[in-house]
């Protein structure tokens, strides 16, 4: 039976007179690839806000291994097993590659301001150690060769699996992944794919947002659609690909008008 | 004008250099450039640095209050503005609370500075502490007038505070005991000096050991992305008082200090003209570089004292000395370091 690792029960959020999520419920399971598709505006970058905790939900409920994540602060979300990456790149561009992603190792790290002082032994333990998975993770997405440069440098493509491996450096047991191929090209898409299913079988979960449909039919277990703030199907990619109301939401006409 | 920047620049002129160096060197070069600073005091009277000697005042006075006093203050004030970004309009505060707390212990609980000294880095601590919690949450402008409210409100407390004697100050404040070989009589203002050249190293040493671990990482990623810094995972509001925190304890330790030495002091000390200029010395030299700070702060500090004999134009030259600085180099006389190489020693 798989286990839902992070579920989102009745949760609307509102701006103003905007109703961004409408009473949305779905959830994810432990060691799949869920896709959140859905139009433009429709409001998928707002899911990922309202888990992270960048913005309250205005009700509902959002239980993350079955304990409520809702009012945590945005450290203490990440702190529980949950790590994004932005639709816009969102580095710290005058930090090198590798600071970025210890500075999301730090997270766990047991050592602060005090012993960093007087440098105790478990400091240097954990900063090494820290450096260390850093040059692992940057190994997995395939940039360790441009570790020493600063992030905003790099090309535009290493600069989104820069922000993947940053995501993971806080070892997250959920990865949102928010529309990681924007601006890629097929060929540079069908590597991201493979880097996602790569790090699925790590053993992390991931919720993905992304626009590309063959991208998302090719690795995703279950895909999510969402139109104006609404579910509005839940099911395998094969079976959302063919539903009526996904593709009226994603062409503006009925179905059966065409 | 940008290319003539790319070819040379002093910053990563001086850090390759240090890079290529090895420990041996590294070790031999900062001995001998310490054991020259200590040296600075003999300057004046020695033929070929004679020129350094100011006029109207002694310039190992000079050396102590304001070129020393300024150095410690803009280093501490650079933790809070260069690493983490907060924008901190009312540094003098810290400053002000060390010096009365020695002021006022010394002179009616008759301890002397060494005494004095832990409480009055603990209430500066105390001090970023109250102010920190609320203003934290704010950010940019709205922290930057808080910050200088806080400097206000801290000298219009000593000014109509009975424990502070008011608008008269305090006067008969001892000068501190002697220790390790040095002794404070007035009559030997080099060590003051050598004393606060130790506490200038002392605070490097902090920043040093800060920068290229967490706490330092913390912080550049709070400068650069609030936001996205807590996303990863950084308790920002613990960092960022953390800075407030220690940059308060340098400026509170710098007070203790300052207090004992001038041995009067008054709410006239401690105006918002302080702030501002320590902020100056902090972005003349530029902002996060700790040798940039160090430079800048010698500059600002010592310049005026230089130039006393023009009197009124004096003012002048400084501020076109400043006007021709920002234009020129707009970062600063030695720009922040990127991160490029601090990372090479945690990666070991
Ligand atoms: N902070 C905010 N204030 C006001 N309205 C907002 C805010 N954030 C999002 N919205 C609105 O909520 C709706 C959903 O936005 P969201 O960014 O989640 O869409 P999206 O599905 O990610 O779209 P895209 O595919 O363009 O990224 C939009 O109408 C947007 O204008
Ligand atoms: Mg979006």
């Amino acid at each position: 039976m798989s286990e839902k690792v992070l579920e989102l029960k009745q949760v609307t959020i509102k701006f103003g007179g905007v109703t961004a999520l409408d009473s949305v419920d779905f959830h994810v399971n432990r060691g799949e690839i869920c896709a959140l598709i859905g139009p433009n505006g429709a409001g998928k970058t707002t899911v990922f806000n309202v888990i992270t905790g960048v913005y309250p939900a205005t009700s509902g409920e959002i239980l993350f291994k079955e304990k409520s994540i809702l009012g945590l602060k945005k450290h203490q979300v990440t702190k529980t097993g949950l790590a994004r990456t932005f639709q816009n790149v969102r580095l710290f561009g005058e930090m090198t590659a590798l600071d970025n992603v210890i500075v999301a190792t730090d997270v766990h790290k047991r050592t602060g301001l005090v012993r960093a002082l007087f440098g105790t032994p478990l400091n240097r333990r954990e900063e090494r150690s820290g450096s260390e998975r850093a040059h692992e993770l940057l190994k997995l997405v395939g940039i360790d060769h441009r570790s020493d440069q600063l992030a905003k440098n790099l090309p535009y493509g290493d600069q989104r699996r820069l922000e993947i491996a940053r995501a993971l450096g806080t070892e997250p047991e959920v990865l949102l992944l928010d529309e990681p191929a924007a601006g890629f090209n097929p060929a540079e898409k069908v590597e991201l794919a493979d880097l996602i299913k790569k790090i699925r079988d790590t053993g992390y979960t991931i919720l993905l947002i992304e626009h590309d449909m063959s991208l998302i039919m090719g690795i995703s277990d279950r895909v999510v659609v969402l139109d104006f703030g609404q579910k509005i199907a839940d099911d395998l990619p094969t079976i959302v690909q063919n539903d009526p109301r996904v593709i009226e939401a994603y062409l503006g006409v009925p179905a059966d008008a065409s | 004008m940008a290319n003539l920047k790319s070819r040379f620049n002093l910053r990563d002129f001086g850090a390759n250099l240090w890079e290529g160096w090895n420990r041996q060197t590294r070790v031999t070069f900062t001995l001998v450039l310490i054991g020259l600073v200590a040296l600075l005091p003999f300057a004046a009277s020695w033929g070929p640095t004679s020129f350094l000697n100011t006029p109207i005042t002694s310039f190992e006075n000079v050396l102590v209050y304001p070129v020393g006093m300024f150095v410690l203050m803009a280093l501490g004030l650079n933790i809070v503005v260069g690493k983490s970004g907060l924008l901190d309009l009312g540094y003098v505060a810290f400053f002000a609370i060390g010096a009365y707390t020695q002021a006022i212990m010394s002179t009616t609980l008759g301890w002397n500075t060494w005494e004095v000294l832990p409480f009055g880095i603990a209430f500066a601590m105390v001090a970023g502490v109250m102010l920190g919690l609320p203003a934290l949450r704010l950010r940019g402008d709205y922290l930057a007038i808080i910050t200088l409210g806080f400097g206000e409100i801290i000298r219009i407390v000593a000014l109509n505070l009975k424990i502070t004697k008011g608008p008269d100050g305090i006067p008969g404040i001892p000068n501190p005991p002697a220790i390790l070989g040095l002794d404070f009589s007035l009559e030997n203002p080099s060590h003051y000096f050598w004393l606060v050249l130790g506490m200038i190293l002392l605070v490097i040493w902090m920043i040093r050991r800060f920068t290229i671990r967490r706490p330092g990482r913390a912080w550049e990623a709070i400068r650069q992305d609030e936001d996205v810094a807590s996303l990863m995972g950084v308790n920002t509001l613990i960092y960022k008082l953390w800075s407030f925190v220690i940059g308060g304890a340098v400026g509170g330790a710098a007070g203790v200090l300052y207090a004992s030495k001038t041995m009067v002091i008054s709410p006239d000390m401690f105006k918002f003209e302080v702030s501002i200029l320590i902020l100056g010395c902090v972005v003349f030299g530029g902002i996060g570089n700790i040798w940039g700070v160090v430079v800048g702060a010698s500059i600002l500090a010592y310049l005026p004292e230089r130039i006393r004999f023009i009197s009124d134009a004096r003012q002048l030259v400084f501020g076109a000395v400043l006007i021709l600085m920002m234009n020129l180099r707009p970062d600063g006389l030695l720009p922040r370091k990127k991160r490029e190489k601090l990372t090479k020693r945690g990666s070991l």
